[in-house]
């Protein structure tokens, strides 16, 4: 934590405080964002009644906004994290497998780069979804196997530049095998613009989610997701505000504190490594 | 008479470019180098010098010629062979800056040879690491820190720690010192000739620069364009050169002494290094040489004796001395 | 305070320069000269400032560097308190540079010739007869070719040639040349070492010539001025300052260079320590931990620059006892 900036020490406040919201959503929800009640529909925020006061008001369904949000918001971490996971996992693999052995591999490799990146990234996912079935877990897969190339780019690039320098030619001279020189000496000096990637992968995905979710593909109901509840508020924008608002104020927050923290890990490694 | 540390016979190394003759880096290099002696390498750029030490090590594959190191074939060697081989010899290379992994302690990286090799373990490689570094200078204590907490000076000596860990018989250094400051050079050149006399390894020191070279060498080879222009003991090439390059080569070294660089002639060598893509025919050094004439131009020189040195030039015996 | 006696009016005089990075003082109390058509070095080694200074001169200063006073005249004029605007006309013209890298220093995309022409200033048949005739000076042969190449067609020592040719085309009344060998094989060093001491004899151009080889020094240099962490340690004439150092970092930088006359194998002399860093700087001498002569009053005062004999000038209590 020592040498971070004031505004980076509050962008990551801000981030664990909606992590924790999210992960304690079971403990601090004050309803429970299953309940519905005809009685209780489209109530504006503050209102009350026996149960408690719904803070962030209901949805069209009688449920309470607030608890939703939160459990949408563990939804929206759990896609992101898994997606980021398995495209890290697939990407970073192929790309330092390119970076290494180069030849043949290589090309064939970076040659599936230029045309999944060549795919756009809805129909994939319109594909997807309609030969498994939305869900969570297509979700998640569509997501995971359809960013591994920006990884592979990076990780390419950066092997290449590795494996040149001297400190790994030493470490063949010494007798490591292959795998620890890949293990010991290429993964810790890639993993800088790696993380970068992935930090701004992460944004990307909690959107993409709330994106494929507003249209159907994603989280279905009655599973709350930010994206579904917005989509579900379209309808009543004018007698509702409350229900497209709020869980919109909920992904800008989240995604600007994502985007602007990746700014400041980059703006880290920058200076560092050229100031060898 | 003991086998040499390090035979080299006929090596080329030729890189393929695409659309045009190919690059001959080296062309045709042979030289030994006896048990516990330091044989220089010096030349200018595109001589070829560091693809010598690189196809040496086996980081370059060859194009043809033989390597032995220690009895071991080095050329066209399968991995296990060049593998146990690599543990006979070691490189220090030229830039301490990237020539040490910046995310490992230098405790580790010191240590790693013994490691992977399975040569040592837990305490017994912390004592060996230990040991290593107080050899190059450096006090135990700095084995948790990482390459950047250090000097290039003292980077240089962890790198040279570390070329020492598994004992080679043959150390190849490029250019050990190039990259440092002149107070710093000192120490380490002091560091590499205490070393040859306590542990007597043989050393293969490629530099440019012949001060250098002279201070710590016991033979020296001079390369030009991919070929051996001379070879000779060092006090016999210093005093008397056979080669007219050689001999350029040495008034052209600035030295540090006004009254004597102003003595000598201005511009020793005209005219540019060819490039290693089109050697000039015959002789390679003719387009250049001082003392060249027609015969130099048609055919290339043998590899003869003249003197104490072995020289590649049809008129070494007119080459004036310095 | 002391200044640095030249013979004849210097062109170029630098005087107190002070430079600060961050809150230290990364040059202090730097006063230099050179009269027209000779070469002064400034030799030291990494981190000594030397760079510094002259890019000071050339008002090219990194951002992060800032002046903190002294002043630059040249030809009399204070190029420090120019407006930005009278320092563009001078600088590539009146004042010149060449660097360590002359391939990065070159525009890879512009051919030689349009770069040497747009130190001249003129366009078209003028243009080009003044290109011509400045390569041909600089030794470069057929330069009707060269003038339509590029840059990444160039040797090392090509494209230095090239370098030289455009920052003298303007006939500006000082080269700074900083490191201009360093990066050159040795034979090709000589020749454009050579081709520098010409040009200046020739043109009654001032070099200021910035270098960490003694050796290229004792080639070139009329004058030498020793620099160790921002500092002046000594200066005065080539030949006198190598025969009699007075100042214990110059005496034991000679010592620690492997000669060609020295006996092979024979342990160089060392300077234990390492140059202090700008945080570490105080009150003492800056030379005073690593220094064989060191006292109480090195370690407590820092010596002035002052006369230790004829143009020589020496930072050092103990001036007269070095060597």
């Amino acid at each position: 934590m020592r040498g971070l900036t004031i505004s980076t020490r509050v962008l990551l406040g801000v981030l664990l405080i909606m992590l924790a919201a999210a992960l304690a959503a079971p403990l601090i929800s004050p309803h429970d964002p299953l309940r519905q009640s005809l009685l209780l529909r489209l109530k504006p925020p503050g209102s009350a009644d026996a149960l408690g006061i719904f803070l962030l008001g209901t949805d069209d369904l009688g449920r309470d906004l607030f608890s939703r949000i939160l459990y949408g918001a563990r939804a929206s971490f759990a896609v992101a994290t898994l997606s980021v996971v398995v495209s890290l996992a697939v990407g970073v693999t192929l790309g330092l497998v390119a970076g290494w052995v180069r030849g043949i591999a290589a090309a064939i490799i970076m040659r599936l780069v230029d045309t999944m990146l060549s795919i756009p990234a809805i129909l994939l996912a319109v594909l997807t979804v309609a030969v498994i079935g939305p869900s969570f877990t297509s979700l998640v897969m569509v997501l995971g196997l359809t960013r591994w190339p920006r990884y592979t780019r990076v990780a390419y690039a950066s092997t290449l530049q590795v494996a040149a320098m001297p400190f790994v030619q030493a470490s063949e001279m010494a007798g490591a095998s292959t795998a620890r020189i890949l293990a010991r000496h290429v993964l810790p000096n890639i993993a800088g613009p790696l993380m970068v990637v992935a930090t701004s992968e992460f944004g990307l995905m909690i959107l993409f989610e709330a994106g494929l979710s507003f249209l159907g593909l994603g989280i279905q109901p009655p599973a709350p997701s930010w994206g579904s509840i917005m989509s579900a508020g379209r309808q009543y924008v004018e007698r509702a505000w409350w229900l497209t608002v709020f869980p919109g104020i909920g992904l800008f927050t989240l995604v600007l504190c994502v985007n602007l923290l990746g700014d400041a890990l980059r703006d880290r490694l920058d200076p560092r490594s050229a100031g060898r | 008479m003991s086998r040499p540390a390090l035979t080299v016979t006929d090596l080329a190394v030729h890189y393929p470019v695409r659309g045009g003759p190919p690059v001959r880096a080296v062309d045709g290099l042979s030289f030994t180098i006896a048990p516990g002696e330091t044989l220089g390498l010096v030349g200018e750029s595109g001589c070829g010098k560091s693809t010598v030490s690189k196809a040496i090590v086996g980081l370059q594959r060859p194009t043809r010629g033989s390597v032995v190191v220690d009895g071991v074939e080095i050329v066209g060697a399968d991995r296990a062979t060049l593998r146990a081989a690599r543990a006979k010899m070691q490189m220090v290379f030229q830039d301490p800056a990237t020539s040490l992994d910046p995310r490992m302690t230098i405790g580790d990286t010191v240590g790693e040879p013994l490691l992977a090799r399975g040569i040592a373990r837990g305490r017994a490689l912390a004592e060996r690491v230990a040991a290593l570094l107080a050899e190059v200078g450096l006090r135990p204590e700095h084995a948790s820190r990482y390459p950047h907490q250090f000097s290039g000076g003292q980077r240089q000596r962890i790198v040279i720690a570390r070329a020492l860990a598994l004992r080679p018989s043959l150390l190849v250094c490029d250019e050990p010192v190039s990259a440092l400051d002149v107070s710093v050079r000192a120490q380490i050149l002091n560091l590499l000739v205490e070393l040859q006399t306590t542990l007597g390894m043989a050393n293969l020191f490629v530099s440019h620069d012949l001060a250098v070279v002279r201070h710590v060498c016991d033979r020296v080879a001079v390369m030009y364009l991919g070929r051996l222009a001379e070879l000779a003991p060092r006090d016999a090439l210093f005093a008397a050169p056979r080669h007219p390059y050689t001999r350029a080569l040495l008034l052209s070294v600035p030295e540090p002494d006004p009254a004597a660089q102003r003595a000598k002639p201005r511009v020793p060598l005209a005219g540019e290094i060819p490039s290693p893509a089109k050697p000039p025919s015959g002789c390679r050094f003719h387009t250049r040489c001082p003392m060249a004439r027609a015969h130099c131009r048609e055919a290339e020189p043998q590899w003869r004796r003249v003197g104490e040195s072995l020289v590649a030039c049809h008129y070494a015996e007119e080459t004036t001395p310095v | 305070m002391a200044s640095d006696p030249v013979t004849t009016k210097p062109v170029l005089e630098i005087r107190d320069l002070a430079l600060a990075i961050g809150g230290a003082r990364v040059v202090d109390g730097v006063s230099c000269a050179v009269a027209p058509g000779e070469v002064l070095a400034l030799v030291g080694e990494s981190g000594c400032g030397k760079s510094l200074t002259a890019l000071a001169a050339m008002r090219l200063l990194p951002r992060a560097a800032t002046l903190a006073g002294g002043e630059v005249l040249l030809d009399g004029e204070n190029l420090v308190a120019l407006p930005e605007q009278r320092m563009r006309a001078l600088r590539g013209r009146r004042i010149t540079m060449i660097f360590q890298e002359p391939l990065a220093a070159l525009d890879p995309l512009s051919s030689v010739g349009t770069q040497v022409a747009e130190a001249t200033g003129l366009s078209g048949a003028a243009a080009r007869g003044a290109v011509l005739a400045m390569l041909a000076e600089v030794g470069i042969s057929d330069p009707a070719r060269r003038i339509r190449q590029y840059p990444f067609e160039l040797s090392g020592g090509m494209a230095q040639r090239v370098m030289i040719a455009t920052a003298l085309i303007s006939r500006p009344a000082v080269l700074i040349a900083d490191e201009p060998t360093t990066a050159l094989d040795v034979t090709i060093q000589a020749q454009i070492l050579d081709l520098l001491r010409r040009l200046a004899a020739d043109r009654g151009t001032a070099i200021m010539l910035i270098t960490h080889d003694m050796g290229v020094v004792a080639d070139i240099a009329d004058r030498v001025t020793v620099m160790y962490a921002g500092r002046i340690a000594e200066t005065g004439p080539t030949v006198e300052l190598f025969a009699e150092p007075r100042h214990p970092y110059t005496a034991l930088l000679l010592a620690a260079l492997p000669r060609l006359s020295d006996a092979p194998k024979a342990p160089l002399a060392v300077i234990r320590g390492q140059v202090p860093l700008p945080q570490a700087f105080s009150a003492a001498c800056r030379f005073a931990d690593r220094c064989p002569l060191a006292d109480e009053r090195c370690r407590a005062e820092q010596p002035p620059l002052r006369e230790v004999g004829k143009g020589r000038l020496s930072a050092c209590w103990h001036a007269e006892r070095v060597r």
